[in-house]
């Protein structure tokens, strides 16, 4: 199966920021007036942020990652049935995902269900490089992966761990742009820091 | 905590793996002491590429009897480039794993290999895509690895077509301590159906198809194997990594981090768990003990079931890292699938303790290490990018491997202790990559199919 090239592979913009200015000036020309206004008045600030240094690395194969996090997000494509399966089982669930807990890399995850739901837009920020820990699913939460996957075309199964990678990957399309608030922060550290703070509140009362 | 098991449709029974096909490399363990060569070749011409390995192939040993098999032995693998000068038809080159067909070199961002490990760096000839063809001789003597090396060079010395680009001597250090002074080589994954119960400590038995292509892995199925067949089967993937171990630079760590001899090896064995001598921290947390570091049966026979914070043994020291054994992680990872066998080998001078200045940094010295996986690259980016560059895994934050991380400005290595956790600063790259390469190490019947190709 063919898997898309990231378009975090595009070549290195080595602009001044004045020839950058010059650049969204041209792409302003012919905006809408709102637009134009919001060029003329914002320009300090847009001058600021096109001046700072890159700050986006690709997420392994495909997808884009800042600091420590990446971004995936893909468009998978319904078997029959699978649709109204897979919207009841989330229903079911209500919000609880134990696996996701126990993976541990996983920030956030979200469905959407999409064009008639004939797909599913699902979107998520982890950790680390794409293909890192497909094969500790494949061994570790196999059932997890294959009970919601199994309602999309296609999908080869979680004991197949490189042809799941590589299904996931061929339905992936890499964001343009990605923005992390806290970008060294990964899902462990995240719950360490909470355990750390509280255990900090705790000494200061007791001090206090 | 969730956890699943594999389910239906998986072989419980253990494969009786090909001894007579796999090479010797992969289940023999080195000798101690042992003495070594690594040469380089490369081919200019396909048609003495294949002679060459005609040659050599009835000189290459299996694995048949490994465990009490001879002492001196040869072996041979062959990088991507090697099996494209050797006229290996385009759909089968196609079948070899995409990191394999780069090389390591152009893996460098998945490998982490920046900064002072930048490929740009290397010694020649890692990196130029010129090593074709490597071959090792393996012995428990200077004299058997003389012989065994005049064997070798029978094969491609006289005509012409095959180069040698480098030839490196390995061996046993005194006291068969590595480049840092430390015993290593301790510590392998127990490889299942080879015909060999492991030593109290190793684990279970790891599915043969982790290491050998052809075989049903952790997962169950095989992984993907390079075609045909005949190619693929029994053979397995060799990484090699050779490092300059930065001694004077280890030793100004150490002397700024401790101010007696005993604070200095109390640090030493913090950063590896292991004192000098290979005893465990786990089994000895107090002081070394030189006779439990030398008995295999003991050494390495422990867990980390009544050291859950690293009291003992460091989270982030370099044995807990490279084998988490029962820690809990903080994310779901089969510690079973990410193991390598390891054919690590010291070169160059001894460890030197009084060897403080920059100039001791550049004494040629440290390790060529060998990684043996039916996986290898998939597995070392892994480690690279999880286990050794990063600490999260193990909740460490941003601390990587005191020994074989790449270290940035103002890194850290953190010894909990009661009440409080110290802190160590000042560590810098203590080994420094040199050069490394992926190689593919055929079957015995994969070599003659080599050389008998057409064209």
């Amino acid at each position: 199966m063919a898997t898309q090239t990231a378009t975090a592979n595009r070549p290195k913009q080595s602009l001044t920021v004045e020839e950058k200015i010059q650049k969204v000036r041209e792409l302003y020309a012919d905006a809408p007036g709102i637009g134009k206004a919001a060029l003329e008045k914002g320009l300090p600030q847009l001058k600021e942020e096109l001046a700072a240094p890159p700050s986006l690395q690709t997420a392994g194969r495909i997808g884009l990652r800042q600091g420590k996090v990446s971004e995936l997000c893909v468009f998978l494509p319904f078997v029959p049935g699978g649709a109204k399966r897979l919207r009841d089982l989330l229903q079911l669930l209500d919000g609880n995902f134990r696996a996701a807990d126990a993976v541990g890399t996983v920030h956030d995850m979200r469905f959407v269900f999409v064009d008639n739901d004939m797909k599913l837009l699902f979107a998520t920020a982890y950790d680390g490089d794409f293909d890192a820990y497909i094969e500790d699913f494949a061994s570790k939460i196999p059932n997890a992966m294959d009970l919601w996957l199994c309602n999309f075309e296609g999908y080869p199964g979680m004991r197949n761990p490189a042809a799941a990678a590589d299904w996931i990957a061929s339905h992936q399309i890499a964001a343009e742009a990605w923005y992390v608030n806290s970008p060294n922060l990964t899902a462990p550290e995240t719950r360490r820091l909470e355990k750390v703070g509280k255990a900090v509140e705790e000494l200061l009362d007791k001090i206090g | 905590m969730l956890r699943e098991t594999i389910g239906e449709g998986v072989s419980e029974q253990a494969p009786m793996l090909d001894l007579q096909e796999i090479q010797a490399t992969v289940l023999r363990q080195r000798p101690a002491p042992y003495f070594g060569t690594h040469v380089v070749l490369r081919v200019d011409e396909a048609q003495a590429g294949r002679e060459f390995l005609r040659r050599l192939t009835p000189h290459i040993a299996s694995s048949a009897n490994w465990w009490n098999g001879a002492n001196t032995w040869l072996s041979v693998a062959i990088s991507y480039a090697g099996l494209q000068a050797l006229g290996v038809p385009q759909d089968s080159l196609q079948s070899f794993p995409e990191a394999f067909r780069v090389g390591m070199a152009a893996r460098a961002r998945q490998l982490r290999d920046e900064g002072v490990n930048d490929p740009k760096n290397w010694q020649k000839p890692f990196g130029t895509g010129q090593i074709h063809i490597g071959v090792q001789a393996f012995s428990d003597s200077e004299e058997k690895r003389r012989r065994a090396l005049a064997v070798a060079r029978e094969q491609y010395e006289g005509f012409s077509g095959v180069s040698v680009l480098a030839i490196q001597d390995f061996g046993a250090q005194p006291g068969d301590r590595n480049s840092l002074g430390y015993k290593d080589g301790i510590d392998q994954p127990a490889v299942e159906g080879s015909g060999v119960e492991p030593p109290p400590g190793y684990g279970r038995p790891i599915k043969a198809g982790e290491f050998i292509l052809g075989y049903p892995g952790e997962v169950g199925v095989p992984l993907p194997m390079p075609q045909p067949d005949i190619l693929g089967r029994n053979g397995t993937f060799v990484g090699l990594r050779k490092y300059q171990s930065r001694v004077g630079a280890f030793n100004r760590f150490l002397h700024a981090s401790g101010s007696t001899d005993e604070e200095r090896e109390w640090v030493a064995a913090k950063l590896v768990g292991r004192w000098r001598s290979g005893a465990p921290l786990t089994l000895a947390p107090d002081k070394d003990d030189p006779a439990l570091g030398a008995d295999p049966r003991r050494n390495n026979d422990f867990n980390y079931a009544n050291d859950p914070h690293g009291r003992q043994v460091p989270l982030g020291c370099h044995i807990r890292r490279m084998n988490p054994r029962d820690t809990q992680l903080t994310r779901l990872s089969d510690n079973n699938i990410h193991r390598l066998i390891r054919r690590g080998a010291t070169y160059g001078a001894p460890y030197d303790p009084n060897a403080l200045s920059e100039k001791d940094d550049e004494v040629p010295r440290g390790a060529i290490f060998l990684f043996i996986s039916a996986k290898a690259m998939a597995t070392m980016e892994f480690l690279q990018q999880e286990w050794i560059n990063d600490g999260d895994f193990i909740g460490v934050g941003n601390e990587r491997d005191p020994i074989i991380g790449r270290q940035e400005e103002g890194a850290f290595f953190t010894i909990p202790k009661e009440p409080v956790r110290r802190r160590i600063r000042g560590l810098e790259t203590f080994n420094v990559l040199r050069g490394g390469e992926y190689f593919f190490m055929p079957s015995i019947s994969a070599l003659k199919w080599l050389g008998d190709l057409d064209g």
